[in-house]
């Protein structure tokens, strides 16, 4: 296999964090956009949000096993800090972070996708 | 004609002996402390860090992904929610959750089996 062929291979292979923003991004706003924060409603927005982009990432057809997370806070003066740290593979594995707000709430969401 | 047996063996994702490692982790860094906004950084940077190393100790096969989120107690909302699409035989997760008078702390390891 000549450079040029094994060059190719690595980027289909490689987690692509502007394919997946795109698809957080959707997921959001679709779920999201508009409401305000209602305790009764957050608990199926989290759940929406994190399956509609799980099934948006594995029709992607990707040698890749994915972990979605989503954290909606209400906007109150609240300090909030999250961390992740990873132990994986650099070459392949990532992960891509989306951060939405509007006047009475906050949200991330985390994707991290690691090859299989 | 010779038999030939061949024995896979597959370890699986054990949530309890992580869910100790990490609870001894956060009490290390914060127990017994107030939340404090210059220092909150800190805090989620050490948890995540020192429970990986402490997860990658054990020496098992797996990726891990470690998160934390701290976030002040002032009466505000927070939901989480995380959606995984992998091989639920060997890959499995975790969540911790902590909280003294000040703040709130969850922690999440995700663990992903290697196949070598």
């Amino acid at each position: 296999m000549n450079l040029h062929c094994k060059w190719i291979l690595y980027t289909l292979t490689a987690f692509d964090a502007d394919d997946v923003f795109g698809i957080i991004k959707e997921s959001v706003e679709g779920t999201m956009g508009g409401n305000i924060f209602q305790q009764n409603r957050v608990d199926q927005w989290t759940s929406n949000v994190v399956e509609l982009c799980l099934s948006q990432l594995s029709k992607l057809g990707k040698p890749f096993k994915y972990i979605v997370t989503c954290i909606i806070m209400q906007r109150n003066g609240a300090g909030l800090q999250t961390a992740s740290s990873c132990f994986w593979d650099d070459t392949t594995d990532g992960s891509c972070t989306f951060k939405w707000e509007n006047e009475s709430m906050h949200c991330i969401v985390t994707v991290f996708g690691l090859a299989i | 004609m010779p038999v030939i047996l061949k024995i896979i063996l597959t370890v699986s994702f054990n949530t309890d002996e992580a869910s100790v490692t990490v609870k001894e982790c956060i009490e290390g860094i914060i127990g017994g402390i107030d939340y404090n906004q210059n220092k909150v950084n800190q805090w989620t940077a050490s948890i995540v860090e020192h429970s990986l190393t402490q997860l990658v100790k054990q020496g098992k096969p797996f990726k891990f992904i470690v998160n934390c989120a701290i976030m002040q107690k002032s009466g505000a909302g927070l939901h989480t929610a995380n959606s995984c699409y992998w091989d639920t035989a060997t890959d499995g997760s975790c969540t911790v959750r902590w909280e003294n008078r000040t703040m709130y702390c969850v922690v999440s390891v995700f663990a992903v089996a290697v196949t070598c």
